[in-house]
């Protein structure tokens, strides 16, 4: 019986090492990061209400490794009109009459160390949701999944994407 | 301890546990009784000004260790004295020096016991708490010189997010493992032979504080006949265990250099020869510590002569094989008929590096000849400084493996030089501090000689005429059952 | 990098453009997310993370080459050579790579400065245009203009004569077009035998070449189209020219000769007057050259044999430009005009560049004070004149002194007003190549820093001035070229494509002053000393010109592969016999001035001679130049050529001591012998027909050596042989038909070494397509006799990290003897198909990835470094200090240094293990463009980046297991070898021995014996 009990102590702490040890290895992850944007864009009224293609102004995503963002110059194309007068587009006009670019405030961000090519995932039938999460549903933009490498590799499997370390790594 | 059993009359039969048997090379004539034994050995644990200026010396080097390293994480490898294409240096040096410091420890506690070499049981001690300090200080290099030691843990196998293993084909894997496991065997191994000894500390403990510490640590040692029977089975299993340790840890050791294809490195005779050497080294450094230690706790009557002697015969035997070694590689190279490794050999004794190379052949070759001389193995203090040598030589053995190979080999666009910097003298003073911290506590702490097992081999007659005594003498006295064990055993031997 | 802008000066408009991307610049550490800085107004027809490629010209000499820069988000990280142009053929030399660090330097004048209270100051540019302005108007009005002086940089095109133009217009006389390098005396030569400065030199029609110190392939002429040619002749194999070199010194070109022929500097004329049979008999020639008279005569037979061949003399030489005109008169004699000299496709850009007599004459005026004002563009005279020449001092006397310099150098650190000029890869141009042909030169980027073009600044100086106002209708230098560009602006933008157009451009009708025919020099037999002193310009920082370019410092000089340091070259027999070890110190003493640095002993100098290369010693021109080394140039008296007016370095004897102390030499050589391990190999051209020897099934485990690169995916059971495990039949993704595919494919190269000279330009391109750090030799920065003690030693310690480097082995000579052969091997990883250093890898940072690449993943390594240890070729490099960190004294880009950073590739960070990649990012690159475009990838549809880049077209990447890459038939080649092939490492980079042209009847020399490996 005591014997029983001894075994199982170190079971525990065998395994309280490893899940140390992998939790650490994976706690790199900002997964549910949510900051405040300097305006406040609501994807869902562009996407949803107004039924505009991510592409519209993420322009480069499916011709580029970078997704690209709208210009300040391509916001006001429309909201020199558009709503004029709401306060968030208000902050928007004056980051454009004061010629300052807005800073967005950084979600999706992978390591400089791995290389991900938005124009293959889009080109290879990839949805932005995938990574991104149901954008068009959030007020406000938030990191939806870990990111981390177990999760590409996964899905790499999955759809028989090529997974040798250095189809990302270089 | 094995004669323990024999109060149950059987054990005779038994080989495996034929007691310890006190051949006339070990007799202790000078110790009378084990009254004599418990207050000599139990005395050595008193601190003394001397011990404490040791302990902050060794301390101090700790502390510049550790400093030096700190500045290397932060600043980068570049510090030491690193010079492409000799990428490992001081470092792997003295990893390999350490943990072959820690063989002798192994040979002479679990070997030399089951070969019943009866001279082994005044030094084991001291010799396994060695082994288990030596490999806590080797398991620090492999970390230490890594360029991103924070990463260290990616050695070890374990489930991660990235479905990613270490490469168990890679030496450096099997070293993580054979080192963690000869780490926590000989550790073991020293625990339980401490046990009965820590249960004498226990009796004779007055401070609370520690005696309840001992008694946790001596786990209820009852000196029951059950317990040593126990006890002595587990003693003998254990050794058994850490016997093929010996062999296996060092030539895995020695692998980090066989398996690759660096002329010099690239050897089938390089396991041997490491273990060889490693005990060799062990042996030396055991002798550097035991001369002082019986000197100054006086002890010269425990570790005598006869096992100075018969240690400093081992020492000359594993001198010898490490000889051969040294011959064999440089026939071999020039049997090869490859121009590379003859080049590299010349180069390694004639060549840039031909002070280092004869630093090792005579440290290692020649001087320990001199033990052929009874008068000199009897010597002490011939036999401490040429331990000094040997532990010079052996290090230096290292330097000749790892850099004139690297600095030497198939692309002669990229032969270099070598010189370590401030940092790797500081780090590898570090380590002496560090081992040196934990033997001075040990030292102090726990008995460097087991009581138990002197205890076997000194004379009979003691039992007559001890009839009042302290409470000491109860337990360490009348009440251990080796009292009772006494004449059986000698009638046994007789 | 977000606080720096305004603190480094860098504007700040453009540099929010840079955050538009996710460039790779923090390294291996996941550090939080941070801001996206869109741009303000997308710019047309770029998309963000996608190269724009610029089509323009390199003005960093005045060959004039057409380069493609490529431009990601607003900044330029990559120079190409232009395939189409027809100088340089699609090739770019280390210098022009290295343009980018120019642009990008980080001590480039901040904006224009006015010299106030004896202070350089900086002004806005309203200040100092108006002051500009205000002092060409008086000069104008007050007539003084007719005494003021501009000297420019000798360059092709358009600008001297718009330039001439606006001087013209303020009564300012021709400028000065000053070619520090320029070999006037050899252009002068040519234009009168030939009819052009500097024809085409057609290397493949001749039997023979003989070079009388032109160093055709290190700064004779135009280095790049020269190379093209003779590594093209060379290639030629049995039919290839035998090449002679004749000079005290063995230079880059003369390593790359079959036969070196030492003669005394000075007696080059009395040897060509011998041996082309112009006069002179061999007997006085050998007296004077000491050159045995029997090998004189010999050589004579060989030319006269040698027809239709090819002589070339450099003007610089101890004979100057009479040696020049003989051996042109030989030429035309011997009728290799139009064979081997091909007039018609003379390089423009360098004719008609000032004489040095020329500016001796301006010194002199200046000191006579007859020079009221100096406009100095371009050039950098005060450090590239010899001391002796005084011009420095001269300078300080002239009244009004303008810069346009955009770095901080010697000379316009003198000037009372600076107007920071564009790098030519911000600013508008246009340049002649080639008669006929015009190349044009557009901004790459939007300027780093707040300078304005020359020619633009002028033009509001002249615009300002009423009376003359009238002149100039265009506003800017732009409109000018366009309003006189054949078909106007729609051809100029249809032409910028290209980068080419047909047509001339504007020529200066200016006459240039006339200057008095320089007294002859006193020989230089007649000057005291024990030694020949042999200046030369440097073949990687050239007259100091390439000095701040950590890259080029960074670069080891191809004949002595040291870096960022000076040395005295001397023979071994004459060190040993000086008791002078490698790297004591040499003082060179001249009747003008002594020099000191560290002694490197080499073979290829006479044993009377001492050489020093120049470019070194700067006192100005910013952190990675000033205070590195001495300048040759201190202890050589300003000699002029009597014939041609032009500057003659080799003209004096030294007295050379040894001097107390003693320096390591920043060195990336080990052993210069290769101990007959058969790692550079070459044989005669004789052998070229006799079959080749397999090897293979030797001993056991060794493979089938049919397992040539390419013939299957490598895994390593296969390169078992038949101690292959059966367990590991399954290969997985190994497999060629698994469904990812990768495995049908084996990246190889091979290096041709026929072609190979060694110029290092491989190497520069890689760092710069790469992100390889300069380490410096103890860390960047001054050191003049550095040591390696100290934390920080890098080089000192060879800590240098270049991916690729070139070996350069001598074989002979063992004892001191002048007949011995170079050899020059580029070592890169070999990407094994079994590498030694994936099995010990306990991380499986480095593996071996199913398209045959030998990868390192960085951000995998723990940094055992053991994968170095095994490697038998010593090609992996370790991150030893934070390179790319910007808090690091050892930090390697600093702003905006790090603009030109590639994105695709990650900045290693400290305390990992780092090679050649074989330039994955653009083999993914390439496989991305093909799948997204739904095709297969198209045979050589790219390459990597230093076989772009060879300038001998050595280099050839491709997939060699697909039939109809160029690799694939140049593996099978007769010369192709593996480097240890004994060691079962079955690599991809395959080497083509290299072809030895012995004199015609003389014993073969020792190459074939020592292209023997060892293993066999």
């Amino acid at each position: 019986m005591r014997r029983n009990w001894a075994s199982l102590s170190g079971l525990f702490a065998v395994a309280a090492a490893a899940i140390i040890l992998s939790a650490y290895s994976g706690a790199s992850s900002p997964e549910g990061n949510q900051p405040q944007q300097p305006i406040n864009f609501p994807h869902p009224t562009h996407v949803k209400t107004l039924g505009m293609n991510c592409l519209y102004c993420h322009s480069a995503a499916n011709k580029s490794p970078d997704p690209g963002l709208p210009a300040v110059g391509t916001c006001m194309g429309c909201h020199l009109v558009v709503a004029a007068q709401k306060p968030e587009i208000k902050k928007l006009a004056q980051y454009a009459n004061s010629n300052t670019p807005i800073p967005w405030e950084r979600i999706h961000k992978l390591p400089e160390y791995v290389r991900f090519p938005h124009v293959r995932h889009v080109s290879a039938g990839v949805t932005c949701q995938k990574c991104h999460g149901q954008v068009q549903d959030m007020a406000q933009v938030y990191q939806q999944e870990s990111l981390n490498m177990g999760w590409c590799i996964s899905c790499h499997l999955e759809n028989k994407a090529r997974y040798d370390c250095a189809v990302c790594h270089y | 301890m094995a004669s323990s059993a024999t109060p149950l009359g059987s054990p005779l039969g038994d080989p495996l546990r034929r007691p310890n048997i006190a051949t006339g090379d070990v007799q202790l004539p000078a110790v009378r009784d084990y009254e004599q034994v418990d207050r000599e050995i139990i005395g050595t644990l008193h601190p003394t000004v001397a011990w404490f200026i040791g302990l902050g010396t060794a301390i101090l080097f700790l502390i510049i260790g550790a400093a030096a390293w700190i500045y290397q994480i932060y600043a980068g490898l570049g510090v030491a004295g690193y010079n492409p294409p000799v990428m490992w240096g001081v470092y792997i040096i003295t990893f390999v020096f350490w943990v072959g410091i820690g063989h002798a420890g192994t040979l002479i506690s679990a070997i030399l016991y089951l070969f019943r070499a009866g001279f082994r049981t005044t030094i084991y001690r001291c010799a396994e708490a060695m082994t288990v300090f030596a490999v806590m200080t080797a398991g620090l290099f492999p970390i230490l010189h890594l360029g991103r030691p924070w990463k260290f843990f990616w050695l070890i196998p374990y489930p991660n997010w990235r479905m990613i293993w270490p490469n168990f084909k890679s030496p450096l894997v099997w070293d993580v493992f054979a080192i963690l496991t000869y780490l926590t065997v000989s550790s073991t191994f020293l625990y339980v032979g401490l046990i009965p000894d820590i249960a004498v500390l226990r009796d004779r403990e007055t401070n609370p504080v520690r005696k309840r510490i001992f008694a946790v640590l001596s786990m209820g040692w009852r000196n029951t006949d059950r317990e040593w029977r126990h006890f002595a089975r587990m003693y003998l299993f254990l050794a058994a265990f850490s016997t093929p340790l010996v062999l296996s840890v060092h030539s895995v050791v020695s692998f980090d250099f066989a398996m690759s294809l660096v002329p010099g490195w690239h050897a089938t005779i390089f396991p041997p020869y490491f273990v060889a050497g490693a005990i060799f080294s062990g042996i030396g450094m055991v002798f550097t510590i035991i001369i002082p230690l019986r000197k100054w706790f006086g002890l010269k009557h425990y570790v005598t002569l006869n096992h100075l002697d018969a240690a400093a015969k081992l020492c000359l035997f594993t001198s010898l094989v490490v000889g051969l070694a040294y011959i064999t590689e440089f026939w071999v190279a020039w049997y090869s008929g490859n121009k590379i490794e003859q080049e590299y050999f010349w180069n390694r004794v004639f060549g840039q590096w031909w002070w280092a190379a004869w630093i090792m052949l005579i440290c290692n070759m020649v001087l320990p000849l001199s033990l052929f001389s009874q008068a000199l193995r009897r010597n002490t203090t011939w036999l401490f400084i040429l331990s000094i040598f040997i532990n010079i030589g052996m290090w230096f053995e290292r330097f000749v493996i790892v850099i004139p190979s690297l600095s030497h080999e198939y692309e002669p666009w990229q032969w270099t030089t070598y010189a370590p910097t401030w940092v790797d003298y500081a780090i590898l003073a570090g380590s002496f501090g560090w081992f040196s911290m934990w033997f001075l506590l040990f030292i102090k702490q726990l008995p460097v000689i087991a009581i138990a097992e002197v205890k076997e081999i000194i004379p009979p007659k003691m039992r007559h005429g001890h009839g009042r005594h302290d409470q000491g003498v109860e337990h360490g006295g009348i009440a251990n059952p080796l009292t009772a064990g006494g004449p059986h055993t000698t009638g046994g031997t007789h | 990098m977000s606080e720096t802008p305004s603190s480094t000066g860098v504007k700040r408009r453009d540099f929010l453009k840079i955050l538009g991307t996710t460039g790779a610049l923090a390294g291996c550490n996941m550090d939080e997310p941070g801001k996206l800085i869109p741009y303000l107004v997308s710019p047309d027809n770029t998309v963000p993370g996608v190269s724009t490629y610029y089509a323009t010209t390199c003005r960093e000499c005045s060959a004039g080459c057409g380069i493609i820069s490529e431009t990601r988000d607003g900044r330029s990280i990559k120079l190409e050579g232009n395939p189409d142009h027809p100088v340089n053929r699609g090739a770019l030399c280390a210098q022009g790579q290295a343009a980018l660090q120019g642009l990008y330097n980080p001590d480039r004048h901040r904006g224009p400065m006015i010299r106030r209270n004896n202070r350089l100051e900086s002004a806005t540019w309203e200040e100092a245009a108006a002051l500009l302005a205000q002092k060409l108007r008086d000069a104008r009005a007050d007539g003084s203009a007719s005494r003021a002086v501009f000297i420019n940089e000798h360059e092709s095109g358009s600008f001297p004569a718009f330039l001439d133009g606006v001087l013209g217009a303020f009564g300012i006389p021709a400028h000065l077009p000053y070619h520090a390098e320029g070999d006037t005396g050899a252009a002068m030569a040519h234009q009168e035998a030939y009819g052009a400065a500097w024809p085409r030199l057609d290397f493949s029609a001749a039997r023979l070449i003989v070079s009388f110190g032109a160093d055709f392939l290190d700064g004779w002429g135009a280095s790049v189209p020269q190379q093209l040619d003779f590594a093209n002749a060379r290639a030629a194999l049995d039919r290839a020219p035998r090449f002679i070199y004749i000079g005290p010194r063995r230079s880059l070109t003369g390593l790359n000769a079959d036969e070196w022929i030492d003669c005394k500097p000075g007696s080059e004329l009395s040897i060509a007057r011998a041996v082309l049979g112009v006069g002179g008999s061999a007997a006085d020639a050998a007296t004077q050259s000491g050159v045995s008279a029997e090998r004189l005569t010999r050589l004579a037979a060989e030319i006269a044999a040698a027809r239709p061949n090819l002589v070339l003399a450099s003007g610089t030489t101890g004979s100057g430009g009479e040696l020049a005109s003989a051996v042109a008169a030989f030429n035309r004699g011997a009728g290799n005009v139009g064979t081997t000299i091909l007039q018609g496709e003379q390089i423009v850009g360098l004719s008609g560049a000032a004489t040095y007599a020329e500016m001796i004459d301006l010194v002199g005026r200046m000191n006579n004070g007859q020079v009221p004002m100096l406009f100095v563009r371009g050039v950098n005279p005060v450090y590239s004149m010899p001391k002796a020449a005084g011009f420095g001092e001269a300078m300080a006397k002239v009244p009004f002194k303008v810069g346009f310099s955009s770095y901080p150098d010697e000379t316009s650190a003198l000037c009372d007003l600076v107007l920071p000029d564009h790098h030519s890869l911000e600013q508008w141009g246009d340049a002649e190549p080639i008669p006929g042909v015009l190349g044009l030169q557009q901004p790459v980027m939007d300027p780093v820093f707040n300078t304005r073009a020359t020619a633009d600044v002028l033009l509001v100086a002249a615009r300002a001035d009423a009376t003359i106002a009238g002149r100039f209708p265009q506003a800017t230098y732009r409109d000018w070229l366009i309003a006189r560009f054949p078909g106007g602006a729609s051809a100029f933008a249809g032409a910028l494509t290209t980068g080419l157009a047909r047509g001339a451009p504007a020529r200066t009708t200016a006459a240039r002053r006339a200057v008095p025919p320089a007294a002859a020099p006193t020989g230089i037999e007649q000057t005291e000393g024990d030694f020949y002193f042999l200046p030369y310009p440097s073949p990687t920082l050239g007259m100091g010109e390439g000095a701040n370019k950590p890259w080029l410092q960074e670069l080891p000089d191809p004949v002595s592969k040291i870096c960022w340091q000076s040395w005295v070259e001397i023979h071994p027999l004459t060190a040993q016999r000086m008791g002078i070890d490698s790297g004591d110190h040499i003082s060179i003493r001249t009747s003008v001035g002594e020099v000191t640095a560290p002694a490197f002993l080499y073979l290829g100098i006479r044993q009377d001679t001492v050489a020093m290369p120049m470019g070194q010693g700067h006192t100005a021109y910013g952190r990675f130049a000033k205070g590195i080394g001495v300048n040759a140039l201190d202890a050589a008296p300003s000699v002029l050529d009597p014939r041609t007016g032009s500057f003659l370095p080799v003209a004096t004897k030294a007295r050379v001591t040894k001097a107390a102390g003693h320096s390591r030499l920043v060195t990336t050589e080990g052993s210069a012998r290769q101990h007959g391990r058969g790692i550079a190999r070459a044989m005669l051209a004789s052998e070229l027909g006799t079959p080749k020897v397999e090897h293979g099934h030797e001993f056991m485990g060794d493979a089938s050596h049919a397992f040539l690169p390419g013939l299957r995916a490598p895994v390593a059971n296969d390169a078992q042989g038949e101690l292959g495990s059966d367990l590991s039949a399954s290969k997985g993704m190994y497999a060629p038909d698994h469904w990812s595919g990768m495995a049908k494919r084996r990246w190889a190269m091979t290096i041709d070494l026929a072609r190979c000279t060694g110029c290092s330009a491989c190497m520069t391109a890689c760092y710069a397509e790469n992100n390889i750090p300069t380490v410096g030799a103890p860390h960047q920065g001054p050191q003049l006799f550095p040591d390696r003690t100290g934390a920080g030693a890098n080089i000192t310690r060879s800590r240098e990290m270049t991916w690729i480097r070139i070996e350069r082995y001598f074989e002979g000579g063992e004892h001191g003897e002048n007949e011995f052969e170079a050899r020059f091997i580029p070592m890169l990883c070999q990407h094994c198909g079994n590498a030694p250093c994936e099995p010990v890898c306990p991380v499986y940072a480095t593996y071996h990835a199913p398209d045959g690449l030998n990868i390192q993943v960085y951000n995998r390594c723990v940094g055992t470094r053991y994968c170095s240890n095994n490697c038998p070729y010593k090609v992996r490099y370790f991150n030893w200090f934070g390179y790319g960190e910007p808090d690091r004294p050892q930090y390697a880009f600093p702003e905006p240094l790090n603009w030109q950073l590639n994105p695709d590739v990650t900045v290693r960070s400290k305390g990992v293990m780092e090679k050649c990649t074989f330039c994955v990012q653009r083999i993914r690159e390439a496989e991305n463009r093909a799948t997204v475009e739904k095709r297969a990838m198209q045979p050589d549809e790219f390459t990597v980046a230093c076989a772009q880049a060879c300038p001998s077209r050595a280099i050839t990447f491709g997939d060699a297991a697909e039939a109809g890459w160029a690799v694939n038939e140049l593996i099978e080649d007769r010369r192709a070898y593996h480097v240890f092939e004994e060691l079962n490492t079955f690599t991809a980079v395959v080497y083509l021995q290299k072809v030895n042209h012995p004199a015609p009847g003389s014993p073969a020399p020792a190459a074939a014996a020592a292209g023997v490996p060892h293993g066999e």
